[in-house]
């Protein structure tokens, strides 16, 4: 019975991992643009069929293909900013959010109408660890551990960069970042590339684990909404905190209680720490 | 030689008009001081020079070339620096990032440790604070530390805008004995302040700013001399 918990706990914190990952990329981009993201879903959606083409056309292998959905999700995300976002930036926040709710509908149209809604699947095994009864799937540790790794060259791009250290100046105040020399708008346009960038390779990296549809991000769009209010909006680690939380949550309760009660529980947290605790677990400025 | 020359300019926020043709001019090496009450224009003034609100009409004319229509950051690079009212510095960042941010642009990049080196000569307190996260500072090492900051970027011209507001009497002093040392270093500046006695006694001119234009001006002696100004802003 131990085995049974200690497999979901390790389970579950892998897969919290790369959830962060997600919650990093629409943490990232509320912290420096003051925007909520609603297109964040329909980008992982995105990652997770770029990186199928990617291997089924192409035969590229999917850690491979995350660079090119890293590269990818730079740029659309940049050309987003500035077809969707820029003329509306400094509106008031309802213009942004409609602004990205509507790309989203714009990438599911497309999407939907492409793929249909049917569920697509990667087929690729990197065997297994096992220790005791204890078995966990290589596709699994490389995803935490690619997650990890992405966190760790984020951080260290934000806090040991010039780019990055200007992307923290313009999310703690933008006039004094343009009085310095920054273009901020083109730090504008970066932080929104940077954060579609990891909404993609996190959908990259959940789609070499689970099935999904063109539909499948919406699922885990609001994953990470919880998980920045969990962990704190405009803290990456709190983001990768509170995705670990919440992976746990998924994994071990699940032994306990049926799947669908899932959202019940995430849903409950995100109403208990808006009501307790607002500024998150480890709530701050990027 | 003329480093700024501000022609005419018009600007305001939305439908309302607050410039209503300002000019001035800075000279190199100068110290230019806009004295005026609040709610005159200096600040929209000053906003409108860095492009932070758009001209409406109107020329600004650095070392000769026109610089109207650039964006802020460009004006920074060229060498045009502002120190906001409020100081705006980075609360979040170490006392040394944000002077690392003033050295953002290409041309203060190369010269960041001679810029170090006079900004910790300037203000020695900074410099042992350098890891400190900026917004524990107190106000008045704020202040210090938003004009090293402006230092840092290699100012053509500086300016200060309202640099002693908020700030008790003791610091008001210090920061402008510092205006001073930078003038006699041959920083040129354009002041713009409500102390109007410590701005007079140390500006080389100055112009008095009333309901969004100029309505006087002069050296500081002259001004000081007025009775126009010693009776609105004076109180003699």
């Amino acid at each position: 019975m131990i085995d049974v918990w200690v497999d979901s706990i390790i389970g579950g914190l892998l897969l919290g991992l790369v959830y962060g990952l997600a919650a990093i990329g629409l943490n990232l981009i509320w912290g420096v643009m003051k925007v909520i993201n609603l297109s964040h879903g329909a980008f992982m959606a995105l990652g997770m069929f770029v990186i199928y083409l990617l291997f089924t056309a192409f035969g590229i292998f999917p850690y491979f293909g995350l660079v090119i959905v890293i590269g990818l999700g730079l740029v659309l995300g940049m050309l987003t900013y500035f077809v969707a976002l820029h003329r509306v930036i400094d509106a008031p926040e309802l213009s942004t959010l409609l602004a990205t709710f509507s790309v989203s509908l714009f990438i599911i149209g497309v999407g939907t109408f492409v793929f249909t809604t049917i569920p697509y699947a990667i087929d690729i095994s990197l065997g297994s660890i096992s220790f005791g009864n204890i078995t966990i799937l290589g596709t699994k540790v490389a995803t935490g551990l690619i997650s990890i790794a992405f966190t760790a060259i984020l951080y260290v791009f934000l806090y040991k960069t010039r780019l990055g250290k200007a992307i923290r100046a313009v999310s703690m105040n933008r006039v004094a970042a343009e009085l310095m020399g920054v273009n901020t708008t083109f730090i504008l346009a970066l932080s929104f590339g940077i954060g579609i960038a990891l909404a993609m390779s996190a959908g990259a990296l959940i789609a070499t684990i689970f099935p999904f549809t063109i539909l499948s991000g919406g699922v885990y769009e609001l994953k990470s909404f919880v998980i920045c209010v969990l962990g704190g909006l405009g803290s990456p680690l709190g983001a990768l905190v509170g995705g670990i939380v919440l992976g746990m949550i998924e994994n071990v309760v699940t032994l306990q209680i049926p799947t669908s009660y899932v959202p019940v529980i995430e849903f409950s947290i995100l109403v208990l720490i808006l009501l307790l605790k607002p500024s998150g677990l480890l709530g701050g400025k990027v | 030689m003329i480093t700024l020359d501000v022609q005419n300019l018009e600007s305001g926020y939305g439908e309302v008009k607050v410039l209503w043709g300002v000019s001035i001019k800075v000279k190199k090496g100068e110290l230019t001081t806009i004295i005026g009450s609040n709610g005159s224009g200096k600040t929209t003034f000053l906003k409108a020079i860095m492009g932070i609100i758009p001209v409406w009409n109107g020329k600004i004319i650095f070392n000769g070339e026109d610089v109207t229509k650039l964006s802020t950051h460009s004006k920074v690079e060229k060498g045009i620096v502002m120190i906001p009212e409020g100081r705006l510095i980075f609360p979040e960042m170490s006392v040394l990032e944000n002077l690392e941010m003033g050295a953002y642009t290409k041309r203060a990049m190369d010269r960041m440790q001679d810029s170090l080196d006079l900004v910790f000569s300037l203000f020695p307190r900074l410099k042992e604070r350098i890891q400190q996260k900026a917004g524990t500072l107190s106000g008045g090492e704020q202040q210090m530390l938003a004009v090293a900051r402006g230092l840092m970027s290699v100012p053509e011209i500086l300016i200060l805008d309202e640099p002693s507001l908020g700030l008790a009497p003791k610091l008001t002093i210090e920061i402008f004995e510092t205006i001073k040392k930078l003038k006699n270093e041959g920083v040129t500046m354009l002041l713009v302040e409500q102390n109007v006695h410590l701005s007079l006694a140390i500006t080389d001119y100055a112009y008095v700013m009333a309901e969004g234009k100029i309505v006087l001006e002069g050296t500081g002696e002259e001004l000081e001399r007025s009775d126009e100004v010693r009776k609105a802003y004076l109180g003699i």
